[in-house]
């Protein structure tokens, strides 16, 4: 849904990791795909001030219901919503993938825990290069893939190009990207603008980031010309 | 949790919109409808008021009517905020891009939610039509995606804050949506464009470029100009 963003043109994302304002608007105009919008309700989740945003949007969007057109409504409408009511709401779905802390990590936002079976350390985790391990959440049918990477202290992350964007939401630890530190909330995002993006670890704890991908990346390093076919990111 | 029946997001996300009574422009408050809603408040505290005989609901707020829905059950407030939100709820979802029978029943839909879920509605956080914007956003959602589209518990703070946060200040502003009103009058023919195109269009912004025929990155700064401009005028209005 999100395509080719040059981010060179607008640093101020860079400065402070938040995320840009045009993207706030489509999380809250219901207008991202599942896999930017968990990813993006996350991020809120470390800014507090961002919720005064997403609200004027929302402001927005009530003054133009309240300032739309009328639209003829048949005649029987009035009569056959008051029937309904005092139906008690039986048509509530019911909440299955109910949120629970129990066992989650405190660096877990709701809006993912929402979508994990089980604590973020209990993921499949699978291997994507020395010292580092993905856990894929799941692909829309547009491509756009969600998942979870987890890097030890003090690993190179292989140097890679994108065909597309690359949305990186850092919960745990944290990165250099050439002098630009990342830390738990800031979001990084990579487009093909941004060749050769060779993230550092930084040295002790392990960094665990939230990351959507709407294209394959092309990592440059042997092994990750090797793995490349089978990982499916 | 985007199902707004059972989990409510829509409230979840309207926590941090504290802001004072508001009045409607179209049925101000007269001295009279202001001893009503004293009643109201009563009311609210168990009280007990006779649903609406005897009341000039047509004078009451929207914001009013719903404490009435809340409190009494009042079918006659119901009637009216019907007879003003239905056709615009409907008009908003055809925008949205439903044909006019699925809107109909959207907007049907969406005011037996504000029938049933009266109490979980606050006027000191929200205006009533951004609690229906919500509401309406959320089944539209339901209804176009496969997976719950994610949503926002505003309780939901992390205690690893990002040591910057030079732009984020703390949520203490209180935002106005008659304010906001106002301010989108004052956003500029372009301006207004590129934020109607992001509500109603689905467009990603490289859509919107093309469908303009600007450059992509012309879109985005429109996008936050528009943005800033509505906050700066909220801000100073308030």
């Amino acid at each position: 849904m999100k395509e080719t963003m040059n981010l060179n043109q607008h640093m101020p994302f860079e400065e402070t990791g938040t995320l840009p304002d045009e993207w706030l608007m489509d999380y809250a105009t219901g207008n991202l795909s599942t896999a930017y919008a968990t990813l993006v309700a996350s991020h809120r989740s470390f800014h507090p001030a961002l919720q005064q945003k997403l609200s004027l949007v929302e402001d927005i969007g009530g003054d133009f219901i309240n300032n739309a057109s009328p639209m003829g409504l048949s005649a029987d409408c009035l009569s056959k919503t008051l029937a309904m009511l005092d139906d008690g709401g039986a048509d509530e779905p019911s909440d299955s993938t109910a949120y629970s802390r129990q066992n989650m990590e405190d660096f877990v936002p709701k809006a993912l825990a929402d979508v994990l079976d089980g604590p973020v350390a209990d993921q499949h985790w699978r291997f994507l290069g020395p010292g580092m391990r993905y856990a894929k959440l799941w692909q829309e049918d547009s491509g756009e893939t969600l998942w979870l990477l987890k890097a030890k202290g003090g690993t190179e992350v292989p140097i890679h190009d994108h065909r597309g964007l690359e949305m990186t939401l850092i919960l745990k630890g944290s990165y250099c990207v050439a002098d630009q530190r990342y830390e738990p909330g800031m979001l990084e995002m990579a487009d093909d603008a941004v060749a050769n993006h060779a993230p550092i670890i930084d040295e002790g704890d392990e960094c665990i980031c939230l990351v959507v991908t709407d294209a394959p990346i092309r990592l440059h390093s042997f092994v990750g010309r090797l793995f490349q076919p089978f990982i499916g990111l | 949790m985007t199902t707004c029946a059972a989990t409510y997001p829509l409230e979840a996300m309207s926590l941090f919109l504290p802001r004072e009574q508001s009045q409607w422009p179209s049925a101000p408050l007269t001295a009279a409808a202001s001893s009503r809603e004293m009643t109201l408040k009563k009311t609210k505290q168990g009280t007990g008021v006779k649903p609406s005989q005897n009341h000039d609901l047509s004078q009451l707020t929207h914001e009013d009517l719903m404490t009435r829905i809340d409190s009494v059950r009042d079918r006659q407030a119901f009637c009216l905020l019907f007879d003003h939100f239905a056709p615009r709820i409907k008009s908003h979802l055809i925008k949205l891009g439903l044909e006019d029978h699925g809107a109909e029943d959207m907007a049907q839909d969406v005011m037996v939610t504000l029938w049933q879920k009266a109490h979980l509605f606050d006027a000191e956080k929200a205006k009533l039509s951004t609690w229906i914007f919500r509401i309406a956003r959320n089944k539209f959602i339901d209804l176009k995606r496969k997976r719950k589209y994610p949503t926002v518990n505003a309780d939901d703070h992390l205690y690893a804050m990002p040591a910057v946060e030079e732009t984020d200040k703390p949520v203490e502003q209180k935002q106005d949506a008659d304010l906001v009103s106002e301010a989108l009058k004052t956003l500029s023919a372009d301006q207004r464009t590129v934020i109607e195109l992001s509500f109603y269009k689905e467009m990603s912004h490289s859509e919107i470029a093309e469908h303009l025929s600007l450059p992509l990155g012309t879109v985005k700064s429109r996008i936050r100009l528009a943005f800033q401009v509505l906050k700066k005028k909220v801000g100073e209005w308030s």
